[in-house]
């Protein structure tokens, strides 16, 4: 039976649907704990260089912001029942999310162009694998807000509830990889 | 909690793909699981004989198995690197493929949702796509004994640089890439399944059951769950690091100064240990959530057969509880003669011996459920029965292994393949024996065989008991694991004695196995049709038909108004009253 | 559900008597195993585990099984139920007592026994005059390297190992390496001096196992753990592997011959440079 059928009242199935996401962010957060426990063993070690940051990553930092914001002001926006404000919102989180997806991809043809590859050295490598890790959740996390723009477009107006649900995991998910990706700098960055 | 009248009208207008294959109704799923499992069952127990046949035989010619597999028994003999991939396999598919598939998965998604009372899980979409995944999972894996240099090698365990490096033997070739690639569908799966677990006991509870009501069946599924969605991604970071050493020229495990066939290789500054680290936080509390659902579903079919409550069942709970949190600390007790230091394991033997007092409590108090009961002696019972033995003896072990003094001479040996065999390989499957014949006639609406049931206990208990008894014991004597034969020492000489009566042993039990799969599959086409509740039992899936309705209970949600341990009273039932009976009809317990 | 008849009955007393049969077989039978012949110091602190361990969990064991037996006999002949719900004073009365108990079997019991033979295994201050051996594990041997007379061992290299005819790496231009003394699966050392084997890997990780002296350690890639221990008896003892390292993992045999103090002297001077 599908979650509309066993839980028909629209408020129950959003606490439901947070109570998910909660679960599987804690799931995602042990897994950057594995690489962070990896990493600070790792770093230890005698032969570490610590790896030059491309400055492109400060954009790339602004631009993840500015997409959680966006998507913020999205659900306030649509609290307030501006519908079609917030669907432009949700259109420019999504912008921004695939910029930041495209930053990345800029800051790693940097490195490879300086000389600095994947087993150059542990730091380069920690360095790909915690922001490929990171970046394969941000792919996640832009077809969340694709979804949701869909849901904004086609349902926003007619049914609260469900678009409250959906913007909040949009929300909730991308504020949370906001925050991992800060955790992945300042870990990168002191050693 | 929702009380609308059955909705979905349309379900009976899908079509048979949409019902049977990519359904999203938790029993279907289960269902599905439970069949997987019990098929790559097959390939690990065929995979045991194998070993078995090498152990008990090292110098004979096997003419037929040649024939089967002619890159494996070269001139009639077992290569030893067929042996070191078929018990790297073997573990692989008996631990994830077969018993988290049919025990963890299967039961755990066809039971969760009936016994908490909810019409199927929180997220069923996400179900099926869980399943579809696992089994992704299993083709991959079994994809992987066709590939250049055959099936990964370097055991369950897939250390470094044995893992790592394609020379150092032959799995490591593309096999051990497909093993990891596997076992990353399988984390994936594993997750979302758990979080459904996790999300129905948390919201999806009929009116009336509180976590203080739910069967004991339910609550090892939640922890066993949780600890499952916070140990496996350690393990998936392990895998995305040896992955990178294997093909991208990365040193996270490799130090420096290799030398494999005479090459010197590029690595530098990697440390094996961390991905020893990696793996058994995550190895560690893996047993336990297979463990675990194993204990509460016998915790709940011996009630139905004696005829009174559980023993203890808030302590049990407890226990249940502080195991799950213990489990995750005491990992190292898989690496004291890693190289690390002493402390550290001094640390971890303190850990891992305290883990004996809530398994202690946990296994008195199944024995002490049987106190003053009259027991029905029927074929679960039977299998419930051996999970209380097999605990016991096999939990024992756990106090020569968990201190490093002991460990010191036992790691790696025997006596450590005795110690997990009895308990991920014993409580394990006698646990799912017995959810199996205490179920199947829930879940298909018809009964097994009785006298075929009780004959497959005969042939099961008694072998499985002396092979995994014995085992303790030739590592006792020193026997170190993994070996392809014991020819070449002259202190292990004289356990060839020993291996032989195993050996033999295990081909009685494999044999004995047939009974079993004979005894399914016939019952699902043949068997008697079942009533809704054959074994009297109060939990709420006995509340519904055999099999459950789509939507589980028909028109109306169960309301819930005692424990799931009413046995032993007057009641309009019998002698037993299940959860929905209200207070008026039969005073309440709990 | 139907109480039981006369055949189910005789069933359930089956089932009793396979418990209790098994229970007192597994104590016989686990009684008449032994453990290879002790020859070393430490050793007899982990024998002494072991025998404290196999005695309590045999009784314990056996006490497990029998009661299981007698539970099922007795409660298979029972036609109405005894006591329908034990007290919560009962409940939390034996688990309080089984809580304690094992404590105190396990982390008392173990502990007492257990820590000291840690300590000393793994004694950070071992005697000076100890016998330090390096033995550099390989697919699939042992290659043992002395130091020779100086006490020193020549430094070594990776980028020089040659299968054939350097092994370990020496390099041939360090003047401690000179008199550097190396056999291949062979360790011969003193009875009753401490002996350090100081432990490397080439290529995967192997497990220095020597049955009979109790002593165990992993040969770890980029790691140089050591083992020391005191051989107690004179005898030819087996090197077996104890970590999975490949296809001749289950040959990779050696041999530690503990002789005595003299000739132990003649043997190394006998392979001293010619």
């Amino acid at each position: 039976m599908s979650i509309a059928a066993t839980h028909p009242d629209a408020a129950e199935r959003g606490d439901l649907v947070r109570l998910g996401l909660w679960i599987f962010l804690g799931t995602v957060t042990m897994l950057f704990a594995a690489f962070t426990s990896a990493y600070v063993v790792r770093r230890s070690g005698a032969d570490w260089q610590p790896v030059w940051l491309p400055p492109v990553l400060w954009v790339n930092t602004a631009v993840l912001l500015g997409s959680s914001l966006a998507l913020e002001a999205a659900r306030r926006l649509g609290l307030s029942q501006r519908v079609a404000s917030a669907g432009s919102a949700y259109l420019i989180a999504l912008a921004l999310g695939i910029a930041f997806l495209a930053g990345q991809v800029v800051a790693w043809r940097q490195l490879v162009a300086a000389g600095i590859y994947l087993p150059t050295n542990p730091s380069s490598s920690f360095f790909f694998m915690l922001t490929g890790a990171h970046a394969v959740h941000v792919v996640a996390a832009v077809g969340v807000i694709a979804w949701g723009t869909v849901v904004t477009w086609t349902v926003g107006s007619r049914d609260a509830v469900r678009w409250n649900t959906t913007t909040d995991v949009c929300c909730l998910f991308s504020h949370f990889l906001f925050g991992v990706w800060l955790y992945l700098l300042a870990l990168v960055s002191f050693s | 909690m929702s009380t609308a009248a059955l909705p979905d009208a349309g379900h009976a207008d899908l079509g048979f793909v949409r019902r049977y294959i990519f359904s999203t109704d938790h029993k279907v799923i289960g269902i599905q699981y439970i069949i997987t499992g019990l098929v790559m069952a097959l390939v690990g127990v065929a995979l045991a004989l194998l070993i078995r046949l090498q152990l008990g035989w090292p110098d004979h010619q096997w003419t037929l198995l040649s024939t089967l597999f002619p890159a494996g028994y070269a001139g009639g003999v077992m290569t030893p690197e067929f042996y070191l991939a078929v018990v790297t396999m073997h573990g692989t598919i008996m631990v994830f493929f077969f018993i988290s598939y049919v025990l963890v998965s299967g039961f755990g998604n066809y039971l969760v949702p009936l016994q908490v009372g909810a019409r199927d899980m929180a997220f069923p979409f996400l179900n099926m796509l869980s399943y579809w995944i696992a089994f992704l999972s299993a083709l991959v894996l079994i994809a992987s004994f066709f590939v250049e240099g055959g099936a990964a090698a370097a055991g369950w365990t897939a250390y470094p640089p044995l893992s790592a490096i394609a020379a150092a033997v032959p799995g490591s070739q593309l096999g051990q890439t497909l093993w990891l690639l596997s076992m990353a569908l399988f984390i994936a799966s594993f997750t979302m399944s758990g979080l459904n677990i996790v999300a129905t006991v948390f919201s999806v509870r009929a009116p009336g059951m509180s976590m203080g009501r739910l069967p004991l069946t339910v609550w090892s599924y939640f922890i066993a769950s949780i600890l499952g969605l916070l140990a496996f991604p350690p393990l998936t970071a392990a895998a995305v690091m040896l992955l990178l050493d294997r093909h991208a020229g990365t040193s996270f495990f490799l130090p420096g100064g290799l030398v494999v066939g005479n090459q010197l290789l590029s690595t530098s500054g990697g440390s094996p240990l961390l991905w020893q680290h990696l793996f058994w936080f995550l190895g560690h509390p893996e047993v336990y959530v297979l463990i675990l659902p194993a204990l509460g579903i016998a915790c709940d079919i011996l009630p139905a057969f004696t005829r009174k409550p559980v023993f203890g069942y808030r302590i049990s709970v407890w226990c249940l509880v502080a195991v799950g949190v213990l489990s995750m600390i005491v990992w190292g007790h898989h690496m004291f003669v890693s190289g690390m230091s002493p402390f550290t394991g001094e640390y971890f033997s303190l850990v891992t011996l305290t883990i004996t007092v809530p398994m202690t409590i946990f296994g008195v108090n199944m024995l002490a459920s049987l106190w003053g009961g009259t027991i029905r002696m029927r074929v679960p019972m039977m299998f419930a029965l051996s999970v209380i033995a097999l605990f016991g003896s096999g939990g024992f072990g756990g106090l020569f292994l968990g201190n490093a003094t002991a460990d010191m001479q036992l790691h790696d040996t025997y006596f450590v393949v005795g110690h997990f065999h009895m308990m991920i390989g014993g409580v394990t499957l006698m646990a799912t024996f017995a959810a199996i014949y205490y179920w199947f006639p829930k879940m298909f609406g018809r009964t097994m065989n009785e006298a075929l049931g009780k004959a497959h206990f005969w042939g099961t208990f008694g072998p499985f008991f002396i092979i995994f008894f014995m085992q303790h014991f030739v590592g006792l004597e020193g026997a170190p694991r993994r070996y392809y034969a014991f020819t070449s020492f002259d202190y292990l000489q004289h356990t060839r004695g020993t291996n032989l009566a195993i050996s033999i042993s295990a081909m009685v039990l494999i044999a004995a196995q047939a009974l079993f799969f004979v005894n399914f599959c016939w019952s699902l086409v043949a068997g008697r049709r079942a009533l809704p509740n054959p074994w009297h039992a109060t939990t709420l899936e006995w509340t519904t038909a055999s099999p459950p309705p789509y939507g589980n209970f028909a028109d109306r949600e169960p309301v819930v108004h005692r424990w799931a341990y009413e046995y032993g009273v007057e009641a309009p039932e019998g002698d037993f009253a299940d959860q929905t009976v209200p207070p008026r009809s039969v005073p309440v317990t709990v | 559900m139907t109480p039981n008849t006369p055949r189910q009955i005789l069933e359930s007393s089956l089932v009793a008597l396979l418990f209790a049969s098994l229970g007192f077989g597994g104590v016989w039978y686990g009684a008449g195993i032994s453990m290879p012949d002790l020859a070393s110091r430490h050793g007899a602190g982990i024998d002494a585990m072991m025998n404290y361990l196999l005695l309590t969990v045999g009784v314990l064991f056996l006490t497990g099984y029998v009661a299981l037996a007698i539970l099922i006999w007795r409660g298979a002949r029972r036609r109405a139920i005894g006591a329908r719900l034990a007290s919560r004073r009962t409940e939390l009365t034996l688990s309080g007592a089984l809580g304690v108990g094992m404590a105190l079997i396990a982390e008392g019991g173990v502990l007492a026994i257990g820590i000291p033979v840690w300590a000393e295994y793994f004694d950070p201050s071992p005697p000076a005059d100890a016998v330090v051996v390096e033995v550099t594990a390989q697919q699939f041997m042992w290659n043992v390297r002395y130091p020779g007379p100086d006490g020193v061992f020549g430094r070594t290299r990776p980028d020089l190992i040659d299968d054939a005819t350097n092994p370990v790496g020496v390099d041939r231009a360090d003047p401690a390496a000179a008199d550097d003394v190396f056999t291949i699966n062979e360790i011969t050392v003193p009875v009753n001096r401490t002996v350090r084997v100081r432990l490397h890997s080439k290529d995967v990780i192997h497990s220095f196992f020597l049955p009979h002296l109790r002593v165990k350690q992993d040969a770890v890639p980029g790691m140089t753990p050591e083992a020391i221990f005191v051989p107690t008896r004179e005898g030819t003892f087996e090197i077996a592997c104890a970590e999975l390292c490949g296809l001749a993992h289950y040959r990779m045999r050696g041999f530690f011959n503990v002789v005595s103090q003299q000739e132990y002297e003649s043997w190394l001077r006998d392979q001293g440079t010619p």
